[in-house]
């Protein structure tokens, strides 16, 4: 029989998520939170949207200069004493990481996006290492073997009952599907194994290139943990995250976590080197309480290439905060089906710029209904569906 | 179109292109076909002031019974997993598309229409003088804008810019909400010193009605369904629920979290219907159960799209208690035209 092409394959994909009643439950009480939580963090914060004017102005110009940046902040984070790299492409990345690592190592990482455009976690099993992904969500995603359905949700269509299936298999204990019980379970899966990793691994939300401060938004605390416990810390960071101070960061961090849908989250780290103490006889030391080695790793991969498009750089300017997505009347019965390594608009410009996948980018690009909802929602006023009908006109192949 | 296109947009998109293209309209009915509502209404073919019919209302029935077609073409093992275009299916089993829109009763041909009629109505109610050009109207050609085909729009806004021009044509008065925001704002990034006005009828209206009273035939609870090319596309946000609330008789009520900028897309737009008929629906359904919620007695929209899909999401839904009615019409009743 033929081959099914990657259109059929993929409408067949939606079409199944659309006709799944739990993934359609699932996301119209998470769309029915996000917005309720979204009116009231905006409320209680009305100085958030002259903020997030701010920062579309800081983005757009951070886009046009990221290899300026990137180096400005290879230096600052080398003269902090930890090491810093620039990954031309996503093999470059895993083979720098890969080399870091090595193999038999055990590694607990926090959530990263970036980590899943190249399938960092894949690439680390294979190489013999045991890798435990600790938000509770990707967590979920990991056992499940499946992937991330939403930018900062990633467990966004499995509801409770699913999960205490999946935790009574993974404990061999007979589970409730009482949300905190399965919580507990989570915690005590995980607890100790941050205690003997070799190796901690994070993404960034956003890093200041002058001080080569990474922010690290979370409401678990696992990330503090991560980062933290294990002698090492590699953070795998893609250059759109670079701007350029740290006045700078704050104003993205803020923003960013606004409107994905809180006040203000539970934990934002900060750092800029590893662990250094200097409390006896004023002779830095490195590795006190936190990681003795910090390496940053800078993902371009075809970055600097779409940060030249006039319409569709505008994907570089995303924080991530998910909150387009919930705006979506596609996704809300989708899923992260709609796309492919992102989602929606963003998921389509980056099919077709940085994963090169043309065919995959046409079948995202035209199921977008170009209502524009998305836009309003957009903190950085990202135009999704202008993007959407500049992608159809390449696939069109009229540029 | 080149092969490599053909071969990357979906099946549906590139028919109707070729429609657009080669008919001057998305459904590739025979010309003149689509200008029948406005018979007997006497109105002059050149004017300096044009009424636009646009595709969308004139073809509604038709576009009824096509959309009913593919979506049950889509569920049934055809549509699932043999990608191939609307000419290929109606090639493979022998559907004339040609002659299904000739059986479309002469009744709902008319119901079609209404809306138009409702909307010239109208605007002669207000003493507007205007023209329609009939089936010298051009097709705006805002699909090809949307499904990617730029320089066929482009060339097609050539085209379409020179109609108006050597009719005389100074103003535009639209009804539909994609060509008004097509001639509007994208006819011009094509033609250097565009100088047509285009404006939508809601303007107009509003702009016309001054103190009139207005009033519905009875107490109703009305719900504003906002197309998405009208309000963010367009900004026609306030317009339409000015003009609601000053009817007598009409109670306006808003769904949570989804009115204004905020609405939900009726999953009708840019091509989408004909790519995912069976999503489209889902879509519609989805949001015909936002506008019930606010135990509204009539969904009002203002675009034949909306129209389509809402009605659509009611049947499924099977609530027929409720009716959905163009503005257009709304307005008529109320002005008793």
């Amino acid at each position: 029989m033929k081959k099914m092409s990657t259109f059929s394959e993929y409408r067949k994909e939606i079409m199944d998520a659309a006709h799944n009643e739990r993934v359609g439950i699932a996301l119209s009480r998470a769309i029915k939170s996000y917005r309720s939580n979204t009116d009231n963090a905006l409320k209680k914060f009305p100085d958030s949207a002259k903020m997030a004017e701010e920062v579309r102005q800081i983005k757009e110009k951070s886009i046009g200069e990221m290899e300026k940046l990137a180096e400005q902040a290879c230096e600052a984070i080398e003269s902090n004493k930890g090491k810093a790299y620039i990954a031309k492409t996503s093999a470059d990345a895993l083979n720098i990481i890969g080399e870091l690592v090595g193999t038999g190592k055990l590694i607990v990482k926090g959530k990263s996006m970036t980590g899943e455009e190249i399938g960092l976690r894949e690439h680390l099993e294979e190489k013999g290492n045991e890798v435990y992904e600790t938000d509770l969500g990707e967590f979920i995603i990991q056992k499940l073997g499946s992937k991330p359905m939403h930018i900062t949700s990633p467990a966004i269509h499995v509801p409770r009952e699913d999960v205490a299936q999946l935790f009574s298999k993974i404990t061999g204990e007979q589970l409730p599907p009482d949300i905190e019980t399965l919580v507990a379970t989570a915690r005590r899966l995980l607890r100790d194994k941050y205690f003997e990793a070799d190796i901690g691994m994070s993404g960034a939300n956003v890093i200041s290139a002058q001080t080569g401060t990474m922010f690290l938004i979370e409401n678990e605390g696992n990330i503090r943990l991560a980062t933290g416990a294990p002698p090492v810390h590699i953070a795998l960071i893609g250059m759109e995250k670079l701007v350029p101070s740290f006045g700078d960061a704050c104003k993205v961090a803020e923003v960013t976590w606004r409107y994905a849908n809180y006040t203000v989250p539970s934990y934002v780290s900060l750092i800029s080197g590893p662990s250094k103490t200097g409390d006896i006889e004023k002779v830095t030391t490195y590795g006190a309480h936190g990681p003795k080695e910090l390496h940053v790793i800078f993902l371009n991969d075809g970055r600097t290439e779409l940060a030249k498009h006039p319409v569709l750089r505008q994907a570089l300017y995303c924080l991530r905060c998910g909150g387009c997505l919930y705006e979506c009347p596609v996704f809300a019965v989708t899923a992260g089906h709609f796309g492919d390594k992102y989602f929606s608009a963003n998921g389509a410009v980056w099919a077709a710029t940085i994963s090169h996948n043309l065919e995959k980018a046409a079948a995202v690009a035209y199921t977008c209904l170009t209502c524009g909802r998305c836009k309003v929602r957009c903190p950085v006023d990202i135009d999704g569906p202008a993007m959407i009908i500049n992608l159809r006109k390449m696939i069109a192949g009229q540029e | 179109m080149d092969k490599k296109t053909k071969d990357l947009m979906p099946p549906g998109l590139s028919y109707m292109a070729d429609n657009i293209i080669t008919k001057h309209n998305i459904l590739g009915a025979a010309r003149g076909a689509g200008a029948k509502w406005a018979e007997g209404l006497n109105l002059p073919r050149q004017s300096e002031t044009v009424f636009f019919a646009g595709c969308g209302y004139q073809f509604s029935s038709d576009l009824e019974s096509l959309m009913s077609l593919i979506r049950k073409m889509d569920k049934s093992a055809i549509g699932s997993d043999i990608p191939m275009g609307l000419a290929g299916l109606q090639k493979k089993i022998g559907v004339d598309f040609a002659g299904m829109y000739r059986k479309i009763s002469a009744r709902d041909k008319d119901k079609a229409g209404q809306p138009l009629k409702d909307a010239v109505n109208v605007l002669r109610g207000l003493g507007i003088d205007f023209g329609y050009m009939a089936d010298d109207e051009p097709c705006c050609g805002g699909l090809l804008h949307y499904i990617g085909l730029q320089n066929e729009f482009g060339q097609n806004a050539r085209n379409t810019y020179e109609i108006f021009k050597n009719s005389g044509v100074k103003r535009i008065i639209g009804i539909v909400p994609s060509c008004t925001y097509t001639l509007r704002d994208l006819l011009p990034l094509y033609i250097d010193g565009f100088d047509l006005e285009v404006k939508h009828f809601l303007e107009v209206v509003l702009e016309g009605i001054g103190s009139r009273e207005l009033r519905f035939p009875r107490q109703v609870k009305v719900t504003y369904h906002d197309p998405c090319q009208l309000s963010r596309y367009l900004g026609l946000i306030e317009e339409p629920r000015q003009i609601l609330r000053s009817i007598k008789g009409i109670e306006l009520v808003e769904p949570e979290w989804t009115s204004g900028e905020w609405s939900t897309c009726c999953g009708g737009g840019g091509g989408f219907e004909a790519v995912f008929p069976e999503l489209s629906e889902i879509l519609s359904v989805n949001r015909t159960k936002e506008l019930l919620e606010t135990g509204a007695d009539i969904i009002v929209t203002h675009c034949p799209g909306c129209i389509m899909q809402i009605k659509n999401g009611l049947k499924i839904l099977k609530r027929d208690d409720v009716e959905v009615l163009d503005l257009a019409q709304v307005v008529a009743m109320a002005m008793g035209v």
